[in-house]
């Protein structure tokens, strides 16, 4: 008797492999269904283009910016800032 | 979260100006800080709030630069339009071309500020979904759906780009 196929893997199992993380059972399917294996190929492609996105800084006076702007309470009860 | 703020609006300045606002926020209300609540969610949530509300003014902004909204005709329209003179690249400008400038960050800029949130928090500064939905004050399943159609949207603009 042939066994009946598995479900195609669905948008958060496709997001599981993307970040291996998915079951070996599900996994599996993957081996037999060439269209899913397409899906989540593009889907990993995008996760890692995502993943190694650029990290951007303020500027250096930034900081400072900020600082000078808070008002730091004192144990007297007034402000300085 | 400067990251995050910046790929929001897409401008340097503005962004360094956001993020003041969200740290002198989260500095001056820290006493309302819930410690059931992740601090760097808490955080995350006013940067995107200050985001959000900005891209909202701008859009209201954008539409006056139309012209009257009680114009009748386009020639009232354009008669009532402020006129922007060239004002050429600052290098300021130069530098967030370079940094946005590739094709995966003009792909994020194309999806609607909701969707370019979710995206954001879940695949570059890695919340989980239960985090961005408390983030967002948004249901799961809402989170959920944004982000999966973002991808979506996201493979459709870069397959376009590439073809």
């Amino acid at each position: 008797m042939n066994e009946r196929p598995q479900a195609h893997l669905t948008a958060d199992e496709v997001e599981l492999w993307a970040t291996g993380l998915l079951g070996a059972a599900r996994t599996f399917h993957l081996t037999e269904c060439a269209e899913c294996l397409a899906v989540a190929e593009r889907e990993r492609k995008l996760l890692v283009e995502l993943a190694q996105l650029q990290r951007f800084a303020p500027s250096a006076e930034f900081a400072d910016k900020v600082l000078a702007q808070v008002r730091i309470q004192t144990p007297s009860g007034s402000h300085h800032g | 979260m400067f990251s995050l703020i910046y790929r929001m609006v897409r401008d340097r300045a503005l962004a360094e100006d956001l993020a003041q606002e969200t740290f002198i926020k989260v500095l001056n209300a820290i006493k309302t800080y819930k410690p059931e609540y992740k601090f760097s969610s808490w955080i995350f949530k006013i940067a995107n709030n200050a985001a959000i509300d900005h891209l909202r003014r701008r859009q209201i902004d954008t539409l006056s630069l139309d012209g009257s909204p009680t114009a009748r005709s386009p020639e009232e329209m354009h008669a009532s339009a402020p006129q922007l003179g060239d004002q050429g690249e600052s290098p300021l400008d130069e530098v967030e071309s370079r940094e946005l400038g590739g094709a995966i960050e003009q792909a994020i800029a194309r999806l609607r500020p909701e969707y370019r949130s979710c995206i954001l928090l879940r695949h570059v500064e890695g919340h989980s979904y239960e985090e961005i939905a408390r983030m967002l004050d948004l249901p799961l399943g809402t989170v959920k759906t944004y982000i999966h159609r973002a991808r979506n949207e996201l493979r459709g603009y870069l397959e376009g780009a590439r073809e």
